[in-house]
């Protein structure tokens, strides 16, 4: 489960980074571009508290 | 920006104040790496950038004055505070109890905490810039120093309520929420920047084949130069430099972060603090400010920095949730600490109702919007009051014994007030506030001459009060 959630977790962050690079190269427009975020957004905050111990980063 | 840092994520309020570090409890690079980084990614960052705009810079200006800004910073903390911190493994209010004495720490505390409250003021002003996008109720502009609407009063005084009862009650609980946000928060930070820059391509027609191309737009179009914003002080490389270099002049040449390079195993590990700077400092900053370019680019006369609406139209919901995260995970500690800091002067009253109430003070200065538009005045004054304090623990640590006077006098002395530093103190602002007010010195700059003026106040002063009371004694 928490092997899961972590991979959960960095998919959704790779897509934060990955989205905003591909609007700048012009391969995604503006608002599938929010899309991703706000999704990858949800997920990130979704899947990082079931793996993220208190006081770790 | 510049929240300050203490070690209170990693290790709980009461550990070790009173009593050096010991090796058990050290701590690895990492984490003064992630530390750093999630410090100075904060609420914050999304004005000082727009605020660089509206300032006039020029493209070289805030780039290189950015990047060695932050390069002075890192190397003032690596060779000023994490060598004494190492050294003496004390936090900065032990240390300076032993210099200064009780008293005067405790006036101390009183100053610290009020910068905190302005400072939390500023991170809810934030916050309460994202509540607008959704309630559409008119917000401060540029040059407002009062409050503008009722929506604007309820938004800052909800936020702020909010804030302070989550400080006082549920401070763990947000400390995690920040641990969780953190690697978040960086690429959407990131991404602002990247968001503005494909539109800035888009509105001017400018093709980008190479580097030279890239710097051509950023030249012409992102950071134009030329005159500042009505009501705004032009700034210039040294400005950038300067304020790059001193903004959390109260953490690192003001000593504040004693108490948490303390636990490093070696000095070195001040060299942490790049993450910081570079990802918050400029990385953010640098996004930020193209968010309020490209708004000016696109709306000449609306000038207002208003971070909410800025990460919106950039990214969305997730742009929104970046801002009031930032706000609020930062303004979290920082009113937090500033309970701690007036709880040393109360210490009859419970930590939580003092946090409450610091809390309450933060949320009424957040209505306020001349605190966070004028930010970049404010923290420069921020790290002056603090300064000459770490000059006076810079002296004594390394260079007492040298001019022949006795370190740690207060505690020797058993004295509850060290009048060398004192005075130290109270005569550097007051040399500082005179070559603001009377040699045209502007106060992104006064801090420097003021460092020197205060270590060799300490000098002067404690060879004589010492020779005094020595001459007295006998």
């Amino acid at each position: 489960m928490k092997t899961l959630a972590q991979i959960v977790s960095w998919t959704a962050l790779a897509v934060v980074v990955l989205a905003p690079i591909l609007y700048l190269a012009g391969r995604l427009e503006l608002a599938p571009m929010k899309l991703w975020l706000n999704a990858a957004t949800a997920l990130w905050f979704i899947a990082t508290p079931l793996w993220m111990e208190r006081g770790e980063v | 920006m510049p929240e300050p840092t203490t070690e209170q994520h990693h290790h709980g309020a009461e550990e070790f104040e009173r009593q050096p570090v010991p090796e058990r409890a050290l701590l690895g690079f990492k984490s003064f790496v992630g530390m750093y980084a999630g410090e100075h990614t904060a609420g914050t960052e999304l004005m000082i950038g727009p605020l660089f705009v509206a300032a006039g810079v020029s493209a070289f200006d805030v780039i290189i004055g950015l990047l060695v800004g932050n390069l002075l910073a890192v190397l003032s903390w690596t060779f000023l505070t994490a060598p004494i911190a190492t050294h003496a493994r004390l936090t900065l209010y032990y240390q300076l109890e032993k210099i200064c004495g009780r008293k005067l720490v405790t006036l101390y505390n009183l100053a610290n905490g009020v910068m905190f409250c302005f400072l939390a003021g500023s991170m809810v002003t934030v916050s309460a810039t994202a509540v607008g996008v959704w309630f559409h109720f008119p917000m401060p502009g540029l040059n407002d120093l009062w409050p503008n609407s009722v929506g604007w009063v309820i938004a800052v005084l909800a936020i702020g309520a909010m804030i302070a009862i989550v400080a006082a009650y549920g401070y763990k609980m947000v400390a995690h929420i920040a641990n969780i946000a953190a690697p978040w928060m960086t690429p959407v930070f990131i991404a602002f920047g990247l968001v503005a820059l494909k539109q800035f391509i888009d509105v001017t027609g400018t093709q980008i084949h190479s580097l030279g191309d890239l710097w051509r737009l950023a030249e012409t179009h992102l950071w134009k130069g030329g005159a500042p914003l009505p009501g705004q002080v032009k700034f210039t490389f040294w400005h950038v430099m300067f304020f790059a270099w001193f903004c959390n002049m109260a953490m690192h040449i003001g000593m504040s972060d004693l108490t948490v390079l303390r636990y490093a195993r070696h000095s070195w590990y001040g060299v942490a603090s790049a993450t910081g700077m570079y990802l918050g400092h400029f990385l953010a900053w640098l996004s930020a400010s193209l968010l309020y370019a490209l708004q000016l680019h696109q709306e000449p006369t609306n000038t207002a920095v208003l971070p909410g609406p800025l990460a919106y139209r950039a990214c969305g919901l997730a742009g929104l949730i970046c801002v009031i995260i930032a706000g609020w995970t930062t303004a979290n500690p920082t009113i937090y600490r500033a309970g701690m800091a007036f709880q040393a002067i109360l210490p009859q009253c419970s930590r939580y109702t003092v946090t409450l109430v610091t809390g309450l003070i933060a949320a009424i200065a957040g209505l306020f919007p001349a605190i966070a538009m004028k930010l970049l005045g404010f923290v420069a004054l921020y790290g002056m009051l603090l300064m000459p304090m770490g000059a006076v623990v810079f002296v004594d640590f390394w260079l007492s014994q040298r001019f022949g006077f006795q370190p740690y006098y207060a505690e020797k002395a058993g004295t509850g007030i060290n009048w060398a530093a004192g005075l130290t103190w109270l005569l550097t602002l007051a040399a500082c506030w005179a070559l603001v007010q009377f040699a045209g010195v502007q106060i992104f700059f006064v801090s420097l001459p003021g460092w020197f003026v205060a270590a060799i106040l300490y000098v002067l002063l404690s060879k004589l009060m010492q020779r005094e009371t020595a001459k007295t004694n006998a």
